[in-house]
Formats: structure tokens, sequence, C-alpha cells
């Protein structure tokens, strides 16, 4: 991996960031899209897309209300992207495994993107005092300037996330994966799909619905039966 | 009544900068600049550059809603900010029904959008992609957006059109029932997939896909667990630790 793969990561981080809260929301900072945005400019977004399939349901639950800040998923998926493909490259460990592992240690990092959005919120706090003193003086120009400038924090907050991700899942990585490889080989689909499922279990579990689990065993009896006697 | 002077240009302005409403999102006072920013192309219509204080004192007061419920509330503000300046009478100040309507908006669109449409685009998406299907992404963005893009434009028109009856409008529209509907729809694709994930696993285990039955409890004491509070992360780490442990000891 080459420093100008690492430089369009980082663009994707905050690209992805961005729509989190401060630009557009259209979702392209759900798991499913940017950790397959990020395999796209590193030239393999099947990679991306094993990642984002991992992690897209883990924290889809958490509701992004008021001052709740969720942990980063977004920075989560591109750091574990980047870390499966260059990682992968360097140890010369390819396929589900490494996704596998570059996934569990992204994983607890996303901590750090809690930790850096709060700083950026607390530093907009400072541009929207600097922004009403402008109105005040008659210069809403000046608001709307400052107003912009909190992309700025956001963008910054993304980035450094996904920094720390790569920077500390790489030296992770680097002792463990060829320990941990082997055994993760050996529990088949089971692990990956694991993911998946603790996933649906807790979106499952933060939905509101009185036929919630009646819903939920139907669907399951009925679709294990259909393939099952297929 | 005055004939409007907003224009469809700067209609289009206050829709593309709905946006960047989170752009300086803060602790204090959340979106109150961004709402400003927002209104900013049509209250310039209305007043010209030279905006009074009473004018900008109603704007950058504390403003919390959901993003995509902001153009309705600024199509509003907007007509109301139009008729006080022709010296009509509001029958609400505009911040009082800034202040009435952000909460209750906020909770509708949490649960429509945020509740509802994301989880079941992203379980459309998730379904796909578990056939390996590089159009995952792309259909998760059409099926979230279509109705997002739709909501932004249409609340702000509906806003600006009906005033104080858009909230009228929207109660017909039975959004929270609307969010229910996705919601057992979400529920119920979540045990689709589960059961397709369960009937892979013991294909690749070359066992009887009846086994994958004992999943069911699995994953209603997980989702038990999820609702006591527990979190993902707690999950995750339990679930590898457990499963990489039975395989370096077998």
């Amino acid at each position: 991996m080459v420093i100008a793969d690492y430089l369009l990561a980082g663009l994707v981080a905050m690209l992805t960031g961005l729509d989190r809260v401060a630009l557009v929301q259209v979702m392209i900072s759900r798991p499913l899209v940017a950790a397959p945005l990020t395999g796209l400019v590193l030239g393999n977004p099947l990679l991306g897309l094993e990642v984002g399939m991992l992690l897209e349901l883990l924290w889809l639950g958490r509701l992004p209300v008021g001052a709740a800040i969720p942990p980063d998923d977004t920075q989560v998926a591109v750091g574990a992207t980047v870390l499966a493909f260059s990682m992968g490259q360097m140890l010369d460990l390819v396929g589900m495994p490494m996704v596998i592992l570059a996934v569990l240690v992204a994983i607890p990092l996303g901590k750090f993107g809690q930790i850096f959005d709060r700083l950026a919120r607390n530093v907009n706090d400072r541009l929207a005092v600097a922004g009403l003193k402008a109105l005040s003086d008659g210069n809403t120009n000046g608001l709307e300037r400052r107003h912009l400038m909190g992309l700025i924090s956001f963008a910054v907050s993304s980035l450094a996330t996904a920094c720390v991700i790569v920077l500390i899942g790489s030296v992770v990585l680097f002792y463990t994966a060829p320990q941990l490889i082997g055994a993760v080989r050996d529990t088949g689909l089971s692990l990956q799909y694991s993911l998946i499922i603790v996933g649906a279990a807790s979106l499952l579990g933060t939905i509101n619905v009185n036929r919630s689990i009646s819903l939920f065993c139907a669907a399951f009896s009925g679709t294990l039966l259909v393939l099952w006697m297929r | 009544m005055k004939a409007p002077r907003i224009s469809w240009l700067t209609f289009l302005r206050v829709y593309l900068r709905s946006f960047l409403l989170q752009a300086s999102w803060n602790f204090e006072n959340l979106q109150n600049l961004g709402f400003f920013y927002l209104v900013l192309p049509g209250l310039r219509s209305i007043y010209g550059d030279e905006l009074s204080r009473d004018v900008q004192r109603r704007q950058v007061t504390y403003f919390n809603t959901h993003p995509y419920f902001a153009p309705l509330i600024a199509g509003t503000i907007l007509r109301m900010e139009e008729r006080l300046h022709a010296g009509e009478d509001v029958a609400v100040d505009p911040d009082a029904y800034k202040k009435m309507v952000m909460a209750p908006f906020a909770a509708m669109g949490d649960a429509l959008f945020w509740g509802g449409v994301r989880p079941l685009a992203a379980l459309i998406g998730l379904l796909l992609a578990s056939q390996g299907s590089l159009w995952a992404p792309v259909v998760f963005l059409v099926l979230f957006n279509l109705p997002h893009l739709f909501f932004r434009g249409a609340g702000l028109i509906l806003g600006y059109v009906q005033e104080l009856r858009a909230i009228e409008t929207i109660q017909k529209c039975r959004l929270p029932d609307l969010a229910i509907r996705l919601k057992e729809s979400t529920t119920i694709l979540i045990g689709v997939l589960c059961a397709y994930l369960s009937f892979k696993g013991c294909e690749h285990q070359d066992i009887s896909g009846a086994w994958g039955f004992v999943l069911l409890p699995i994953v209603l004491l997980f989702a038990w667990l999820s609702h006591k509070g527990v979190t993902s992360l707690f999950l995750v780490l339990l679930t590898t630790s457990s499963l990489l442990l039975l395989a370096l000891l077998f």
C-alpha cells in the first residue's frame, strides 16, 4: 500500500465522517457504504463489502439523537478496511480470516471516535459564540463563515479517529495476526456469521415494537423451514 | 394576501442549505446557527441584507429537531416572516412556533428515518451483500434516500404553502404508524437474515439444516441482553473469545 492509497483512504474517512452529522446525511457514513467505498479507492471493493457486512448492524440501533454520540462505526469500517488491506499485504495473510481480525481489532478502537467527536462539538461551541458575536455586529456573512467552519472540526475528528484505528490496529495486528489467524480459520463461518448475528440481535433488542419477538420467531422459523425442505 | 417575495431559486438555496444544517452542531444551542444559515437566503429576500435585531433574535435561539424535518419548519417560518414584513398578523410568533414543533418533529423523524427507514434499507442491502453483490450499497442508498430527499423538498414547500396547517397535514400522514410498520418489516427481515446465515452455517458444516434452530434461542438471549443495556461491544467480545477459545482448545 503506497502513500497515495493512505491519502485517498483519509479523504474517504473525512467525507464519510462528515456525512454522519455535519454534511448531507445521505448515509454514505454507514459501514455498508463507507467500507466498500474505501475498498474501491484501494482497488478492492469486495474486501470493503465484507467489512461493511460484518459491521453494519452492530450499532445501527444506536440513534444519533440530540447530544448522544454513538460509537463511530463509520471510521471503524474505513479503518478496518485499510487494516485488512494493508496488513494483509504486509503479513501475506489474505481472505476472510484477515478481514475478521481487522474488524475485531477496529471495533473497540471506535471508542476513540466518540472522544474526538465530543472534542469537535466543543470546538463548535466556541465557533457558535463567535458566530453570534458576528451577527450582533451586523455581520451575517461572518456568522455563515463560522457555521461552515464547523465542518473542519468534524472532518478533522473523523480523520483523527481513522488514523488512530489504523495506527494502533496495525501494531496490534502485526504482533497478533500471525498467531491468531489459524484459530480464526478453524472457526470456519462461525466467527464471521456471529458478528452479523450479534448485530442483528442488538438491533432486535432495540426495536420498540410490541410483536417484535413473535414476528422475528415466525420469520426465522418460516425461512429456515423453507430452506431446509428445499 | 400579497404575492410571495421568495423566488423558486431562493427556495432551492434553502433546500440545498438544509444539507448543512448541522455543520456547526454544538452542545450549547445545538442547531441554532444551522437554522439561521438555512433560512438566511429567504430572510434576505424578504428584508434585504439588513436584518433587524428582532428578526435576528427570533432565528438564532436554541434549536434542535430531526435534520430532515428542518426544511418543513423553515418553510413555515419564512411564510410567517413574509406576513410580519407585510404588516399582517400571525397566529404564533415564529420563535414560539419553532419551540412548539421542534421536539415533536424530532421524535417523529427519529422514529421514522433512524428507527424505520434506515434499518429496513440496511437489512435489504445486507441480504444482497450476503450474496456478494456490490449493488448492496447502491440499493441501500437508493432505498434510503428516495424518501429522505423527497421529504426534505416536500416539507419545505408544504411548510411554506400551508403554514400552521402543515402540522395538521403531517398528523394526517400518521408517520408514527408508518414507522411502526417499517420496524415490523425490519424485524421480519432480521428473522430471514438470521435463518439464512444459520442455514448456510449448517450447510458449511455438512449437518442437517434443522440444527439451524439452535440459533433461535441464542439470538433471543442476545436481543434480551441488548434490551437490558448490554453493549454490542461486550456481546462481540463474549462471542469472539468463546469461539476462538473453542477453536484453540479443540
